[in-house]
């Protein structure tokens, strides 16, 4: 998976997809390993999101001071 | 020739004396202030302005002064009551009484003033921009917007020296939720008449980068008397109704609203209820992820009992069955082996009977038997002769009986 492009939105959405399946009984045991490491996965990008800075943001921020 | 001359002291005298006795003691009148400023003394001077509705050209103008110790009160009247300071711009109604003076000429000095007035000037003019953004149809384009779920690239526009400003991004700072945010200042004059160019500066500073932000804040600083005229103005709030991120407006005043605050995305009333708003969003998505979080354990831990219940049914059942397999295999085993007992027994049985028969048929046939009833038989060289042409002359045959045997040579 990659979540280069992702958007916090849309990895959300991703997970309460997942649950969803998960809820209707359509993952199968074979499956609930990966598509859980899946969730978590997006979980994990989403709560980075939320949480650590983006060099990257703070950057593009700093290159706005020359406006 | 002499002329019939006077002093201009008499003159200015004259018209004093004219004034006095043709004009009442004061007057209500409306009017706009300009160039107001208050000298050493606390003394007011100001001038009294009247704009043509249409045009916005000055049809009347008059020097006016309040003498301290009535603008202290005037003053204080004013602001409490309008929430605007006394100051350029604003409409009034006063109460003057005309005053001509020798050196100093023609001034009104005031009396009174009805802040009520002003008041209604102030809705009456926030009415007519509010009507005109409706009837242009942007009154609602910024409300429209949707707040980010994380709106965490935040560009603030405020004076850089406001308290507000530090207000805003201490309470971002101080708080315990460890988000990541990142705060731009676009500076910016929040109060006189700059206000509305500045802002709108600040604006399309930021629109140039609209890419880098998730939100637009507005605020400025606490402490002053809130003069909120300066965001009623049409030009302004047409720029921010028309903005292309949300914007929250955090300007406020306890008592009333701005049109600012009404085309914004979102209202708040001080700059740290507007950080604290965003970190509320951000509090929203950090629970909704834990939720997430949590049911997806709870499914997943679900999902496995129930596979662990299957198979420890399974398991479980698997034992008794064998067990039933094995016994329900045994008993028959039981029961074969008894079929197979009587079954031997009986063919067994039959088999002994007919040996005995057998045995007995054979008693009665053995040779003993008929030697014993005087049978005898014929033997030559150890062998049965059972008939005369066998033997020959001179041959040597044995005859045997029950008790013995002879031997006799033929003739």
């Amino acid at each position: 998976m990659s979540t280069k492009s992702l958007t916090y939105e849309e990895a959300i959405q991703q997970v309460e997809l997942l649950i969803a399946q998960i809820e209707n009984n359509e993952i199968s045991m074979d499956d609930l390993a990966e598509k859980i490491r899946l969730a978590s996965e997006y979980l994990r990008f989403c709560k980075e999101k939320l949480h650590k800075v983006n060099e990257e943001i703070e950057k593009v921020l700093k290159e706005t001071e020359e406006l | 020739m002499e002329r019939d001359s006077r002093k201009l002291s008499e003159l200015s005298e004259l018209i004093k004396s004219c004034l006095e006795n043709n004009l009442e003691q004061s007057y209500w009148i409306v009017a706009e202030l300009m160039d107001v400023r208050v000298n050493a003394n606390g003394h007011c001077y100001l001038e009294l302005v009247e704009k043509d509705e249409k045009s916005d050209r000055l049809v009347a103008k008059a020097s006016g002064v309040i003498w301290a110790q009535r603008f202290r009160m005037l003053k204080i009247l004013f602001e409490e009551e309008t929430g605007q300071s006394f100051a350029s711009g604003m409409k009034v109604l006063l109460n003057v009484s005309v005053n001509f003076h020798a050196l100093y000429g023609f001034s009104l000095v005031i009396q009174d003033l009805d802040p009520s007035f002003t008041l209604g000037e102030i809705v009456r003019k926030r009415n007519e921009i509010v009507r005109q953004l409706k009837e242009d149809g942007i009154f609602e384009l910024n409300k429209e917007l949707t707040m980010p779920r994380l709106p965490q690239r935040i560009a603030v526009i405020s004076s850089e020296t406001a308290a507000g400003y530090g207000d805003f991004c201490t309470h971002l700072r101080e708080d315990k939720g460890g988000f990541a945010y990142y705060i731009k200042l676009f500076p910016a004059i929040m109060q006189g008449a700059q206000t509305e160019s500045s802002v709108i500066e600040a604006l399309n500073k930021i629109y140039a980068r609209i890419h880098s932000f998730d939100v637009v804040v507005i605020i400025r600083g606490g402490g002053a008397t809130s003069d909120l005229s300066w965001f009623d103005s049409y030009d302004l709030c047409a720029n921010c109704a028309q903005f292309p991120l949300p914007i929250i407006s955090g300007i406020g005043h306890e008592r009333d609203e701005s049109v600012l605050d009404m085309v914004a995305n979102q209202r708040v009333k001080t700059p740290t209820a507007a950080a604290e708003f965003l970190l509320q969003r951000l509090y929203v998505e950090d629970e909704k992820i834990k939720e997430l979080r949590d049911t997806l354990i709870f499914l997943a831990n679900e999902q496995r009992q129930r596979e662990k219940d299957r198979l420890d049914h399974c398991s479980n059942r698997l034992p008794q069955l064998a067990r039933m397999v094995t016994e329900s295999g045994m008993n028959s085993q039981k029961i074969w082996i008894k079929q197979l007992g009587t079954a031997t027994k009986l063919y067994l049985m039959k088999e002994m009977h007919r040996c005995d028969l057998k045995q007995e048929q054979l008693k009665w046939l053995s040779p003993e038997r008929l030697l014993k009833r005087g049978y005898t038989l014929t033997l030559m060289d150890g062998k049965i002769i059972t008939s005369p042409e066998r033997v020959h002359s001179g041959d040597r045959i044995t005859t045997r009986f029950s008790t013995g045997e002879i031997n006799s040579i033929i003739e």
